[in-house]
């Protein structure tokens, strides 16, 4: 086991609040932040949603932009984590310019191109936006809110990006290759992706049910989470109380289909063995699993097979939180990493709502808070299309 | 009926690209699925749009397609059946 | 030598090690990696299921291990696929947008849909191939050749891979694309990989 990476600051934006005191505050009064569609314009309001609560010009407000700035949803909601990340971490301007700034999103500048898509075939009008449509515009405008980092970059694996993120920040401090790296994900809601999510037919009319025998799928939800990733020799020298430590991590590819998981969970299974293995940890010293959990037919069969195979007759405690948050994609990763460290810091277990009856040959979540025993290590997994699956080991510090 | 049949291997054969299989190559009983013309589950949605395109079918519940694309022959009943254009 | 052996793919040629794998100058852009797929691959259909941009990881990914393993190679558990491009799955996207522009014929894809990440590619190469070790797609400004050696010796540290898939997969539309794609195998020496990277770029 090599070094564990301590984590100096997070800040998290989702349906269930802006920031980490309401998270906390909606996890522990079990209030879904799943509703009728209200920001996006869509003519599919029979999908519930997962929104974050603001108006992209009442995020401006709040980031003191004004309301006529060329901002994209994305990057508004990563600039209200990211600003609490670093704040908590006491990343101050000086400090900008030695840290290394990666996030993960696929959706990027979307919600503006098919606005304006339009416009920018037969006008031009708001061809401004053309430029912020791709996903490492959507880091650059981000980063440039704060400042000049030392490095960036966009990481783009679907909905395991923010994992993807935060592993590759992790193996920059390994190699050396720096000391702080801040990393997470963030996605926004867009036409083009809920269309796409309905073509493939999994998206549920009601309430997603992760690992309940009558789900019928998963709600999209939206947001954006960062951590604050350092060596424990710079914690040290910097003086700051780490949340929690990165204790392990793991990718494996499940070599089986474009967008369905391996009936067995070939992937997930190894990137859970590999995440334990790094951490020396045993499967019976994980205390909780924020599982990827989607609620689709699929994914929660192949992840319960994965966890059952893993752990055998010690499954610990599993929630799936997508149940609050809706599934937020490529900051889905981030999220439920930060929500895992809430879980470690005040000692609960995330529920999972919605929850009733036992699917067939699949794993029974959490439907109690109260945990049977302390909660020192959480596993937050996260799938994305293209069979890419990232595990995160975190620990209580 | 036949001339369904002959359409609709067409139509699956443009849609699913698949390049080097000829309509006489698709045996009307043989599963679409697995071995068959071993399609998979995006191909099968796809098969959705062909019906609600082409057809006017609309399948609200992915599993349905189970049912109805076991082979050529139950797809195209099914679509004779109910088709709206 | 970090890079066993190297691949590279534009609109007008298909080069291994140096080398043209093509009989003549004839076809370029889709129809020449149908021909390539053709002469050298042919026992994969789903290739033809495939977005520009899978079609050409594949094709490069199958041209280069024909060169280094042969017709018969082994399943890797510790082989990543790591790759890098500037336009993401811009051209997919553009595809799946024609499918949902016009309200009277709005019919969203879901074949086109599944190609509308950047990472579909990785996948579809450790699909083919049986790769379980770790994936991952960078989208960066340009083939910057600091930029990949540092992302690819970080991932091999930290993720225990013993070998990597990896290059440069870009496509802005389905007759305009660049691929170089080589493997690594081994200890890099990182002083002269960057160097290799950058003249791989610059050979012909």
């Amino acid at each position: 086991m090599s070094e564990p990476i301590l984590i100096s600051g997070a800040g998290i934006v989702s349906a269930i609040g802006v920031g980490k005191e309401p998270t906390l505050k909606s996890l522990l009064s079990q209030s879904s932040g799943i509703g009728d569609v209200k920001y996006l314009q869509t003519a599919h309001d029979e999908f519930p949603v997962g929104e974050v609560k603001l108006s992209d010009g009442e995020m401006m407000s709040m980031l003191g932009l004004p309301q006529d700035s060329t901002q994209i949803r994305t990057s508004l909601m990563g600039m209200i984590a990211l600003k609490e990340a670093l704040q908590e971490a006491g990343i101050n301007s000086d400090l900008i310019g030695s840290t290394g700034f990666i996030s993960g999103t696929t959706v990027g500048g979307m919600d503006k191109s098919e606005q304006y898509y339009l416009d920018f075939l037969d006008n031009d009008r708001h061809n401004e936006y053309i430029a912020t449509h791709d996903c490492g515009a959507c880091t650059e405008m981000i980063a440039d809110h704060f400042g000049r980092f030392a490095w960036l970059s966009t990481i783009s694996t679907a909905c395991s990006s923010a994992a993807n993120a935060i592993v590759a920040a992790a193996n920059l401090i390994k190699a050396g290759e720096a000391d702080i790296v801040v990393a997470g994900g963030c996605e926004c809601l867009s036409k083009f992706h809920l269309n796409g999510f309905n073509s493939l037919m999994i998206l549920d009319t009601a309430p997603c049910r992760p690992f309940d025998a009558t789900r019928r799928g998963l709600n999209l939800g939206e947001g954006a989470a960062y951590m604050v990733l350092e060596s424990a020799a710079s914690v040290k020298r910097r003086g700051i109380v780490p949340l929690a430590s990165l204790w392990g991590y793991g990718n494996a590819c499940d070599a089986f289909h474009q967008t369905a998981s391996s009936p067995d969970g070939t992937g997930a299974y190894k990137a859970m063995a590999k995440a334990l293995e790094m951490g020396g940890v045993v499967p019976s010293g994980i205390d909780y699993i924020n599982a990827h959990g989607t609620g689709t037919e699929n994914n929660d069969l192949s992840e319960s097979q994965a966890i059952i195979r893993l752990f055998g007759d010690c499954v610990p405690p599993i929630s799936s939180t997508k149940s609050f948050t809706g599934h937020t994609t490529s900051a889905s990763g981030a999220i439920e990493a930060v929500i895992c460290i809430l879980a470690l810091q005040h000692q609960f277990l995330p529920v999972n709502l919605n929850w009733k009856e036992p699917m067939e040959n699949g794993i029974k979540p959490v439907t109690d808070m109260k945990s049977p025993r302390p909660i020192n290590m959480a596993l937050c997994n996260s799938f994305g299309f293209g069979g890419n699956d990232t595990s995160l080991l975190l620990s209580r510090v | 009926m036949e001339e369904l049949i002959l359409n609709l291997k067409k139509e699956i054969i443009d849609v699913l690209n698949l390049e080097d299989v000829k309509p006489e190559d698709i045996d009307n009983d043989a599963p679409l699925f697995g071995e068959g013309l071993g399609l998979d589950s995006i191909d099968a949605l796809e098969l959705i749009v062909l019906m609600e395109k082409n057809y006017g079918i609309k399948l609200q519940d992915a599993a349905k397609g189970k049912e109805i694309f076991k082979s050529l022959n139950t797809m195209a009943d099914y679509i004779a059946k109910n088709r709206k254009k | 030598m970090n890079v066993k052996s190297w691949v590279k793919i534009t609109p007008h040629d298909a080069i291994v090690a140096g080398k043209s794998v093509l009989a003549s100058n004839d076809v370029a852009g889709q129809k020449l990696l149908v021909e390539v797929y053709r002469k050298y691959v042919n026992n994969y259909p789903k290739f033809f299921k495939m977005d520009t941009l899978c079609k050409l990881g594949f094709i490069a990914s199958e041209l280069l291990l024909n060169d280094i393993e042969g017709t018969e190679r082994n399943s890797f558990d510790d082989r990543a696929v790591i790759m890098f491009n500037h336009s993401s799955s811009y051209n997919a996207d553009c595809h799946f947008q024609q499918t949902i522009q016009d309200v009277d014929d709005f019919y969203p894809s879901p074949s086109v849909f599944v190609y509308t990440l950047p990472n579909i590619v990785t996948g579809e190469i450790a699909i083919r191939n049986k790769y379980f070790g770790e994936t991952s797609f960078y989208v960066i400004d340009e083939p910057d050749a600091r930029i990949m050696a540092q992302v690819i010796c970080n991932t091999l540290v930290g993720s225990g891979m013993k070998s990597a898939l990896c290059g440069w997969v870009e496509c802005t539309c389905d007759d305009e694309f660049t691929a170089v794609v080589f493997l690594l195998d081994g200890d890099i020496d990182r002083a002269s990989f960057e160097e290799e990277i950058k003249s791989l770029f610059t050979e012909q």
